[in-house]
């Protein structure tokens, strides 16, 4: 990821030119430089607006969260450490304005469930659930989009974090503020229950084929 | 668990338990070795495995291409112009 410090790439003329780190263009951006911002802006808005979209499941406060962040990374540019690039930093930030918006909703609650009774649910056992179907639910998104809107928000953060953002399992459980052990059990179940959903999806669109 | 049985000194249900572990390569070789035998032995945790596997890995595929929408990130661009240190 290009977020991981400064990194040297050669330019057209041979002389070396250096992508500057995030923190550098924190540096830049709390003395007043727009175009910085600009750059360290263009790095993270993608992921910024994942997290955000899926961890509020609306577009509308997706949109809300994405704004508050850059927003807040402007203010704080000058207070933030991020030798080890900002993207944590800045999910912390999204995370903590997708709270706020959910609060507005009704929120699915994570249900208490046995690794079994899990397991069953995501397939288990069922010799129809095969790694085509789901090789052809990809090419279609739209169950693998709707089971994860299914889940809890804690679960859907999760996967997001681990799962699309990449982020690793000591980074994750600090920001999420659990330890290790905690995260690697929120993060199991939240793909069970995902792969739940799923296959409750594919079930559905076959009976409807029929 | 339907069809749970016990094979290489694991039952299913453990195999389960440490399933997205063992995709993240976070086990000691020792686990990592009894659930492959485990998993060699059991055709449930072998389809089951390979299911759940490629379930995250679409998982992946098809989130990692959602961060794109146009018109918020037009309507991010406006506000951000109009900062001021
Ligand atoms: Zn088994």
């Amino acid at each position: 990821m290009s977020a991981e410090g400064a990194r040297a790439e050669l330019r057209s003329d041979g002389l070396p030119a250096v992508t500057p780190s995030d923190a550098q263009l924190l540096e830049r951006t709390a003395r007043g430089d727009k175009s910085a911002f600009g750059e360290f802006v263009e790095r993270h808005r993608g992921a910024v607006f994942r997290f955000a979209r899926w961890c509020t499941a609306d577009a509308a406060d997706a949109e809300d969260v994405l704004q508050q962040t850059f927003v807040s990374a402007w203010r704080a540019a000058g207070d933030v450490r991020a030798e080890h690039g900002a993207r944590p930093w800045l999910l912390s930030i999204a995370r903590r304005a997708a709270a706020k918006a959910r609060q507005r909703h009704d929120e699915r609650r994570s249900r208490e469930s046995s690794i079994e009774e899990l397991g069953e649910a995501a397939g288990f056992g069922d010799e129809r659930f095969t790694p085509e179907r789901i090789a052809q639910a990809t090419e279609q998104r739209t169950c693998i989009e709707a089971a994860l809107t299914r889940l809890a928000a804690d679960e859907r953060e999760i996967l997001v974090l681990r799962d699309v953002e990449g982020l690793d399992g000591a980074a994750t459980a600090e920001l999420l503020g659990i330890s290790l052990a905690a995260q690697k059990s929120r993060l199991h179940r939240a793909r069970l229950r995902w792969a739940a959903e799923l296959r409750t999806c594919l079930d559905q669109e076959a009976q409807h084929a029929r | 668990m339907r069809g749970e049985r016990e094979v290489a000194g694991l039952r299913c249900g453990q195999v389960l338990e440490q399933l997205s572990e063992y995709l993240e390569g976070e086990l000691a070789p020792e686990v990592r070795g009894r659930i492959e035998a485990h998993v060699r032995a059991c055709d449930h945790c072998a389809r089951f495995g390979g299911v759940f596997s490629a379930a995250v890995g679409a998982l992946r595929v098809v989130l990692r291409g959602s961060g794109e929408q146009a018109d918020a990130h037009a309507r991010l661009d406006d506000l951000l112009g109009r900062l001021e240190r």
